[in-house]
């Protein structure tokens, strides 16, 4: 017993000595060269044609300044569990995307870096579109520059709108509601529809405006979901009549589909509000498909839609901050921006670069820019995400029929406000 | 011993006694982490937390339908096996199959299948039955991962089954043919007594593994839980409490409360299966 104890001593000893050993032999080189500084950039996935442009960009940022390396992290899955994980862990990258309605959680627990001292009159803030910023304001500091954004817009089928006789897209809700039930067609008379009007996602994130039109609210000043009101519920009922009375209306799931993009470009469903990543999705794996852009149909004769934008932000531990600064005046500056959003994945959040690049002037984009004076940014407080958990089950149980919306709006609240009382 | 003791002190003892402090504690973990002694509000939470009750529902009818379902499909498969038929060894790999692929590649075929256009439903259609929206809709989406989890472990029961059945004497077979007992009696009066212990493990380990349900259910819903909430798991809630609502203190109550309902299932089972004794 006695010697087996011993010799367990003298391993651990060894092991260690060992490991000892290797970590000078790491270093020893390390700190004998000036080595170039390397600085970790977090994000999640994309489709491979926009990595490779990404990639292109920090390419070009590293010939730009060679003392700086930067390693690019992809999260594939749940992007914010894995960084919420990684800032508490101390392991989280230096610069990292931050998605809009993640952004007043993030910056109210004091782990980002504010961004105003590093700001400079060459790097033109006021370029920035204003309503994108302000959504990464935090008790007056910025915290995250945003390297491009969205609103959302309706997409049409110009094939499936000539059939039907339609000339234009429709301009009121209410237009669109009869358009809706003039595209709902059984194509070969099998008694099953082939082709609904609209594609729908019962998704808070494609919702807030509609809880806004006749002056509902989604949140309270303390972050506390408010939207269980009449005014909010009147918007939300046209989503669900159109889908429980009119049948004109599906969900992605219904038709087999995984997202309201792929039944529109299947063909499945004639109209669909979404944002600017439909349009590369839509000419890469539909090529054949015609189909144009017109600015969200007014609800209540107001303009209503979303607008989703994600931020670089800096991690308040970062070692290499001035570095770190670097990198995202870069991928925000207008030489970098004009790069990554040159290829239409997505908007520039730049005045200058929107101008340069010319997307006013492009018929798809012209709605998506047009809704940013208008739109309503996708967010909700620092407790968006519970809120949006507990909106999006009620939703959904109402659009299967199980109860009506009201009933299902008042427990969505009460649940979510009761977890938020209990996370305090 | 000391090496054993040490590392099983460090990641399996240690981190029961943690679990237990951080149940009584409201943890801040953004920003530094802070500890704060929260007395018994954690556990008064896990009374007011519906979706706790939702997620409670949703594993017990998952356990009371997988649960028996997989013991009796084991023993059917194992006593069948066992009987001779041809190519024994290619229907023991066969069976076998789905049980050692992994469960996150598994559940991803299976969405296939349970797509509104996948096969299931085109198997359904085919012999007239109704179809089912699998994935969106909450009354069938666990029914879904039950029939998927019966599938692939049965078989893994069937294996332990088979070697049981193979340790019974032949002898005890040949005196009750002689008395006159047919099949059926004897299947009754001497396989299943025999086999009393064995199915008390199944029963056992079925409980605890399908108690535990997450990764089919994580991979089912991307997280959520949804359909609204149909697929929300004990296990996935605390997941949710720890990772998404950064609730610490509150997922190891939860944790507790999982075990607690663990241990005294298992010991009533014993109960009823333990007692190696038969008449």
């Amino acid at each position: 017993m006695k010697k087996e104890w011993l010799n367990f001593v003298f391993l651990a000893i060894l092991v260690a000595l060992l490991l000892i050993g290797c970590w000078n032999f790491v270093l020893a080189p390390a700190s004998d060269k000036q080595m170039p500084v390397s600085i970790r950039l977090g994000g999640w996935g994309a489709s491979p044609a926009e990595q490779t442009l990404l990639r292109q960009v920090l390419q070009d940022f590293e010939a730009k300044y060679p003392d700086i390396k930067v390693k690019h992290e992809i999260i594939a899955d749940q992007y914010m569990d894995v960084i919420k994980t990684r800032l508490i862990g101390e392991a989280a990258p230096d610069v990292f995307y931050l998605d809009i309605s993640e952004a007043p959680f993030l910056m109210s627990q004091n782990v980002l870096e504010p961004l105003d001292p590093y700001l400079t009159p060459e790097f033109d803030l006021a370029d920035f579109a204003t309503p994108l910023l302000e959504s990464f304001r935090y008790r007056e500091r910025l915290y995250g520059l945003p390297k491009d954004y969205s609103t959302l817009a309706l997409f049409y089928n110009k094939q499936a709108f000539a059939a039907a006789g339609l000339t234009a897209p429709p301009r009121t809700w209410e237009e669109l509601l009869t358009y809706a039930k003039q595209l709902t067609v059984d194509l070969n008379q099998d008694g099953r529809i082939d082709q609904y009007g609209c594609g729908v996602l019962p998704d808070l994130a494609r919702q807030v405006y509609k809880i806004e039109a006749f002056g509902g609210q989604l949140v309270d000043s303390n972050g506390y979901a408010a939207f269980a009101t009449e005014a909010a519920l009147q918007g939300l009922q046209l989503l669900v009549d159109q889908y429980r009375l009119d049948r004109s209306s599906a969900l992605p799931s219904d038709l087999g589909t995984n997202s309201v993009d792929e039944m529109f470009g299947r063909g499945k469903v004639a109209m669909i509000i979404t944002g600017n990543w439909t349009i590369p999705y839509l000419n890469e794996t539909f090529p054949d498909l015609e189909f144009g852009a017109a600015e969200v149909p007014s609800i209540n004769n107001k303009p209503g839609t979303m607008l989703f934008t994600v931020a670089y932000v800096m991690n308040k531990q970062a070692e290499h901050k001035a570095e770190a600064w670097q990198l995202i005046s870069y991928l925000t500056g207008k030489e970098g921006m004009q790069k990554w959003t040159s290829t239409g994945f997505a908007l520039p959040t730049r005045q200058s670069v929107l101008a340069a690049l010319g997307y006013a002037r492009d018929p798809l984009r012209a709605p998506l820019i047009a809704g940013i004076d208008y739109a309503t940014p996708w967010q909700g407080g620092k407790n968006l995400s519970i809120v949006a958990t507990n909106f999006n089950n009620q939703l959904l149980s109402t659009m299967l029929g199980e109860q009506p919306l009201k009933q299902a709006m008042v427990r969505a609240q009460e649940s979510a406000n009761r977890q938020i009382r209990a996370n305090e | 011993m000391a090496p054993s003791i040490l590392v099983l002190g460090t990641f399996a003892i240690a981190p029961i006694f943690y679990a237990l402090f951080l149940s009584f504690q409201k943890v801040q973990l953004l920003g530094g982490i802070e500890y704060q002694f929260a007395g018994w509000r954690n556990f008064a939470r896990l009374v007011e937390d519906d979706r706790l009750g939702i997620a409670l529902r949703n594993t017990a009818e998952y356990v009371a339908i997988v649960v028996p379902t997989q013991t009796i499909l084991a023993l059917i498969l194992a006593v069948t096996l066992n009987a001779g038929i041809k190519g024994k060894n290619w229907w023991r790999i066969i069976y076998f199959l789905p049980t050692v692929t992994s469960s996150a590649v598994l559940t991803l075929i299976f969405m296939w299948i349970y797509n509104t256009d996948g096969l299931l439903n085109h198997f359904l259609a085919f012999w007239g039955l109704p179809t089912y929206n699998w994935l969106g809709d909450p009354a069938v989406a666990l029914k879904g991962i039950m029939l998927m989890n019966i599938w692939s472990t049965a078989p893994f029961f069937m294996v332990i089954y088979l070697a049981a059945l193979q340790d019974i004497p032949k002898s005890l077979y040949e005196a009750a043919a002689l008395d006159g007992a047919n099949q059926w009696e004897q299947f009754f009066c001497i396989t299943l007594p025999l086999l009393k212990p064995v199915t008390f493990f199944v029963v056992a380990i079925g409980v605890i593994g399908t108690f535990q349900l997450f990764d089919q259910s994580y991979i089912f819903s991307g997280g959520t839980g949804g359909p609204n909430n149909a697929t929300l798991t004990i296990v996935l809630l605390i997941y949710q409490a720890v990772f998404r609502d950064l609730q610490m203190g509150y997922a190891a109550a939860i944790a507790f409360l999982l075990a607690a309902i663990i241990i005294s299932i298992t010991l009533i089972q014993r109960q009823f299966l333990g007692s190696e004794k038969f008449d």
